[in-house]
């Protein structure tokens, strides 16, 4: 196809405040339509898959990344690749458990809480950035991997940092065989 | 240094009013309600230069035996009215244009917020603390 040929070879670039605060009306008016806290996070979850199952196809595309042989590399990539590429951010990655397949991105800064003081009153369930996790968890699922993907830590609930937790659910070899069938 | 700091909405209701507790709050609600007319006089006799020059600051309103009331406007036509004591000659209109930018950079925020909808008075933590700061800022 001609896309990735008339697509100039920087990427374009929106601005920043723009993207926050289209983002920021997005929740409220979320928060608007929906009275339950766990309505609005379900919902910017859903959306956030759609964004995800179409987003890693651009990501693939764009990255040129090998194929990753362990979830720790796997995370690797979303840390220091994607979430570079589309946030401009690199979260600091750990791991939790022995089985490895539970991780941690931690993120110092997060662009998209830039403007938001806190959480309004009566929403302390909300989780404001919870678009990442349905990208992350959308992304994931179309490359064939099953991902639960929760936010851990917020830094709008009063924690130090916001931080991402991803589990693994199924060993990637399994979904190799799967598909050999 | 400033004894009372209030934001107005464009049509001239407040929207965050604060003072030094010490004192009568009223008379300073008294004090920044007479000045909107001395603002809106000025942005009239200004007309078209205000628009053309982008020069937000006002100056001094007016002054009364024991205070000096100072004006900002914004290109949305907001009020940020500051009142200061006049016994306090340290204060140079350069320090209070600063201030009223600081004050300005702060609402900015405040409405950057998704959270905030315009025209609700002002609840914010942070744009409290930079009004606190003003206010106790010793000079």
């Amino acid at each position: 196809m001609s896309r990735p040929a008339q697509r100039r070879p920087g990427y374009p670039k929106i601005n920043k405040d723009l993207f926050v605060l289209t983002y920021g009306a997005l929740v409220a008016q979320l928060c608007k339509d929906y009275e339950k806290d766990e309505d609005v996070n379900k919902y910017l979850d859903n959306m956030g898959y759609s964004i995800g199952t179409r987003l890693v196809e651009d990501f693939l595309a764009r990255s040129c990344v090998r194929r990753c042989h362990s979830y720790s590399e796997i995370t690797g990539i979303i840390a220091q690749v994607a979430f570079k590429m589309y946030l401009g951010i690199t979260p600091r990655v750990t791991c939790n458990n022995s089985s490895r397949n539970e991780f941690s991105l931690i993120l110092e800064k997060n662009p998209l809480v830039e403007f938001v003081e806190e959480l309004p009153p009566g929403r302390s369930a909300l989780c404001y950035c919870n678009l990442l996790c349905g990208i992350i968890r959308g992304a994931l699922e179309m490359v064939h991997l099953d991902a639960d993907v929760t936010f851990l830590q917020d830094r709008l609930k009063g924690d130090s940092v916001t931080e991402i937790g991803i589990t693994f659910l199924k060993k990637p070899e399994e979904k190799k065989y799967r598909r050999k069938k | 240094m400033a004894v009372c700091i209030a934001v107005i909405a464009k049509e001239n209701y407040p929207l965050y009013i604060r003072s030094i507790p010490t004192e009568n709050e009223l008379k300073f609600h008294y004090m920044v309600h007479t000045s909107l007319d001395v603002v809106d006089e000025k942005i009239s006799a200004l007309g078209k230069a205000l628009v053309d020059q982008r020069e937000l600051y006002l100056g001094l309103l007016y002054p009364t035996e024991d205070h000096k009331v100072y004006g900002y406007v914004t290109n949305s036509k907001v009020k940020f009215v500051m009142v200061v004591d006049s016994s306090n000659t340290a204060l140079r209109d350069n320090e209070i244009r600063s201030m009223f930018r600081k004050l300005h950079n702060s609402y900015t925020d405040v409405m950057c917020n998704p959270f905030y909808n315009p025209g609700d008075r002002i609840h914010s933590r942070a744009f409290d603390s930079t009004v606190t700061s003003m206010m106790t800022q010793v000079c």
